[in-house]
C-alpha cells in the first residue's frame, strides 16, 4: 500500500506539470470532438492524431493519447442523447433513454448524468487499474513463449467469442488479420515474406494505416452521399443539473455500472459494448418500474455510460500489465507506445514506473477535465453536429491521408490505407467485423515468436502447451469459448451474442 | 446453388488461403523443432481455407448476395479514386496542391458547392494542415519537384 502511494506520488509530480496538464486537457478536448463527430470513431481518431505526438517525449505523448481515448468514450454519449446517432458504438444503448429524456426536454440532465457516471466509473476504475496491474505483471513475470503464446491465442479466441455475431467469421477475421501480419521480414531467420519487392514492406504492414483504413476510409465509403436532415435538440446550460429524484434514481446504477464496466473491459472482445448493453438489462431487470425503459428512465444512461468508461479504462490493465491488448484501440494505443520507445509488458511497470504512474495520475486528471469542461462546453460541441456532412467527409478523408502519410512519410502506407478502406467497406457488405483484424496485425509478430521459440525449446513436441498448467489453463478458457459458440451453431438457438447483435442492428 | 453472402464471403476465403499456400512455397518450411519461416504462414492458411469451407458449407441461410444495396458507391468510388490520387501524387507534386486538387474535387465537383465557399474550403484546409502538421509540429510533409 505504502509503495503504491509513494508511485502515485510520482505520477502526480509527473502528471502535474504545466506542459502535461496541457496535453491532458487538449487530448479530452480533442477526444470529445472525435467522439461527436460522425464517421470518426476513437479508433481512426487515436490513429490519425498519432504522429501529432511524434516532437514530444513518451509521457506527454501517452497522457495525450489516453485523453483522446477516454475523451471519445465520452464524446459519443452527446450525440446519442441529443440527435439519437452514437458517435462510436458503445454509445448505441444510450440513444434509447437519452434520447427520450431528451425530447421529453431532459436532455440538460441526461447528459449531466452521463457525465458524472463517467467520472465516477473513470476514476474508480483508475483505482481498480492501479491495485490490478502491477501483481497481474508481477505474475506475467513467470511466462516463457508457450505460455504466452496460449495466452494470445485465448485472448484472439475470447475476442471472436466476445465481438458478437458469427465466430466462424471473427475466426477467420483474426487469421486474416495474422496473414497480414507475416508481411515484411521475418525476425527469426531475415526472410523477406509476402513484399513483393516493396522495400517499405520490410518492417510489415503498420498497424496505423490498418486501423484508419479499416475504420475510418470504409466508414466515408459507407456513408458519403447519405442524406443530411439532421435534428439536433440543444440544451441550456441552466436545465443541466439533474433533480434530487433523478440523482438518488442514478446513483446505484453509476455503482454497477462502473463495477461491471471495469470487470468486462479486461476482457478481449468489444468490451465496452458489451458492458453498455449488460448494465442496461440488469438495470431494467432491477427496476421497479422496467416499462418506463426505452421512454427516458434516467438509469438507462447513468449505468451504460458509466460501464462504459470504466470498460476503457479496465481495458488498459491487460494491456499495461502483459503487453496484451484487448481490442483493438488498447492494441493502437499499444503501437503508439513502441513508437515512443516503450515497450509495455511485465516489466514495463517496474522499469518505467514515472510513465505508468504518470498515466495513471493524468486519468484521474483527465476525469476531472472532462466533467469541468465537457458540460459547460456542450453547446460548442453541439455546433460540430451542425457541420454538414458533405463538409465533414472531405476534412475527414484529407486528416486520415496527412495523419497516415506522417507516420513513416511513407506513401506506401496511404496505399495500404486505401486497400484496407476497400477491404473493410466490402467486409461490411458481407457483414463481417473488422476489429479482430487490427488486433491480428498487432499480435502476428508476438504470436509467431512465441509459437516458433516453443516448438524449439521443446524440440519440436507439441505437448509443451499442454504440459505448462498456465499455458493448459489459457488453453481450456479458449476450446470452452469455442465449445461456447459451437453450441449455439450446432443448436440454431440464438445465444445472448445474437441477440446483443439484433438489438444493435434495431438501434 | 444460391449465392449468399456467406457463401461469396467463403469461397474468396478459400481462394486467398490457397494463394498464400502457393505464394509460401518460396519461404523454407523448416522442421518442427526449428519452424522456417513459411511455417506459421502455411499454418495460417490451412485455418483461412478451413473457416471458408465452413462458411460455404452452413452459408445457405444467411441473405442472398443480392441483398446488398449499393446505392452509395458512385461516390464511394470517387472518394476512392482520390485516396489512390493521393497516393501516387503525394510525393510527385507535394502535399499542398494534391490537397488542393482532392479537396476541390470533393467540395466542387462531387459535392456541387458554390465557388467561394469551395475555394476557402480547399485553401484553408490544404494550407492550415500544412502549416500546423509541418511548420508547427515539425512533421515532415512532402513539397514536391518544385519545392511546394
Amino acid at each position: 500500500m505504502e509503495e503504491t502511494i509513494s508511485n502515485l506520488i510520482l505520477g502526480f509530480s509527473t502528471a502535474f506539470t504545466p506542459t502535461n496538464l496541457f496535453y491532458a486537457l487538449a487530448g479530452c478536448l480533442i477526444g470529445t470532438m472525435v467522439g461527436v463527430l460522425p464517421g470518426v470513431g476513437p479508433l481512426a481518431g487515436i490513429s490519425i492524431l498519432l504522429p501529432t505526438t511524434f516532437g514530444l517525449n513518451a509521457t506527454s505523448a501517452i497522457i495525450l493519447l489516453a485523453g483522446i481515448y477516454y475523451g471519445a468514450m465520452y464524446g459519443g454519449s452527446t450525440t446519442s442523447i441529443l440527435m439519437r446517432i452514437p458517435g462510436e458504438a458503445a454509445s448505441v444503448i444510450t440513444c434509447m433513454d437519452g434520447y427520450a429524456m431528451a425530447q421529453k426536454g431532459r436532455a440538460g440532465p441526461a447528459l449531466a448524468i452521463a457525465a458524472i457516471g463517467s467520472y465516477i466509473a473513470g476514476t474508480l476504475s483508475v483505482l481498480g487499474l492501479m491495485f490490478l496491474a502491477p501483481p497481474l505483471a508481477r505474475f506475467a513475470l513467470g511466462f516463457g513463449p508457450p505460455e504466452y503464446f496460449s495466452l494470445l491465442l485465448c485472448g484472439l479466441i475470447v475476442l471472436s467469442y466476445m465481438t458478437g455475431g458469427s465466430i466462424v467469421k471473427n475466426l477467420a477475421m483474426i487469421v486474416l488479420g495474422l496473414l497480414f501480419g507475416m508481411i515484411g521480414i521475418d525476425q527469426m531467420t531475415g526472410y523477406f515474406r509476402f513484399a513483393y519487392g516493396l522495400v517499405e514492406l520490410g518492417d510489415g504492414i503498420g498497424i496505423v494505416p490498418v486501423a484508419v483504413g479499416l475504420f475510418g476510409i470504409s466508414e466515408i465509403l459507407a456513408t458519403a452521399g447519405q442524406s443530411e436532415k439532421r435534428e439536433v435538440l440543444k440544451p441550456k446550460l441552466r436545465d443541466l443539473l439533474p433533480s434530487k429524484e433523478e440523482f438518488r434514481a442514478s446513483l446505484f446504477p453509476i455503482g454497477r455500472g462502473t463495477l461491471l464496466g471495469f470487470l468486462i473491459g479486461i476482457i478481449p472482445g468489444s468490451a465496452h459494448i458489451i458492458s453498455t448493453f449488460v448494465s442496461y438489462a440488469i438495470e431494467r431487470k432491477l427496476s421497479k418500474h422496467p416499462e418506463r425503459f426505452g421512454h427516458g428512465a434516467i438509469e438507462g444512461v447513468a449505468g451504460p455510460e458509466s460501464a462504459n468508461n470504466a470498460a476503457s479504462e479496465g481495458a488498459l490493465v491487460p494491456m499495461l500489465a502483459l503487453g496484451v491488448p484487448t481490442g483493438p484501440i488498447p492494441a493502437v494505443l499499444l503501437a503508439a507506445l513502441m513508437v515512443h520507445g516503450i515497450n509495455p509488458g511485465p516489466l514495463f511497470i517496474k522499469e518505467q514506473p514515472a510513465i505508468f504512474w504518470g498515466l495513471i495520475a493524468s486519468m484521474y486528471l483527465g476525469n476531472l477535465v472532462l466533467l469541468l469542461l465537457n458540460l459547460p462546453l456542450v453547446g460548442l460541441f453541439v455546433n460540430f453536429l451542425r457541420v454538414p456532412y458533405r463538409i465533414l467527409y472531405p476534412t475527414i478523408l484529407m486528416f486520415c491521408i496527412v495523419g497516415v502519410y506522417a507516420v513513416n512519410s511513407s506513401v506506401v502506407d496511404v496505399g495500404i490505407m486505401t486497400i484496407m478502406g476497400v477491404i473493410g467497406y466490402l467486409l461490411r457488405k458481407m457483414d463481417f467485423e473488422t476489429a479482430p483484424i487490427v488486433l491480428g496485425v498487432v499480435l502476428a509478430p508476438i504470436l509467431e515468436f512465441s509459437f516458433r521459440q516453443a516448438l524449439a525449446m521443446s524440440s519440436g513436441d507439441y505437448r509443451v502447451f499442454i504440459e505448462r498448467p498456465i499455458s493448459l489453463a489459457f488453453l481450456m478458457l479458449a476450446l470452452t469459448m469455442i465449445l461456447l459458440a459451437l453450441r449455439s451453431l450446432i443448436g440454431k438457438k440464438k445465444d445472448w451474442r445474437d441477440r446483443l447483435t439484433e438489438a444493435e442492428r434495431k438501434i | 446453388m444460391d449465392m449468399t453472402k456467406d457463401r461469396w464471403s467463403g469461397t474468396i476465403l478459400v481462394l486467398l488461403g490457397i494463394f498464400v499456400v502457393w505464394e509460401r512455397r518460396v519461404l523454407p518450411l523448416g522442421t518442427h523443432s526449428q519452424p522456417g519461416p513459411g511455417y506459421f504462414p502455411l499454418l495460417l492458411a490451412l485455418l483461412l481455407i478451413i473457416f471458408g469451407g465452413i462458411l460455404i458449407f452452413q452459408g445457405r441461410s444467411s441473405r442472398s448476395i443480392r441483398s446488398i444495396s449499393w446505392k452509395e458507391s458512385p461516390h464511394a468510388v470517387a472518394i476512392l479514386g482520390c485516396c489512390v490520387f493521393a497516393t501516387l501524387f503525394l510525393e510527385r507534386i507535394g502535399y499542398r496542391i494534391t490537397m488542393i486538387a482532392l479537396l476541390g474535387f470533393l467540395f466542387g465537383i462531387l459535392e456541387r458547392m458554390r465557388l467561394w465557399l469551395v475555394l476557402s474550403l480547399t485553401l484553408g484546409l490544404a494550407l492550415g494542415t500544412f502549416w500546423v502538421f509541418d511548420t508547427l509540429l515539425k512533421v515532415p510533409l512532402p513539397r514536391g519537384k518544385w519545392g511546394f
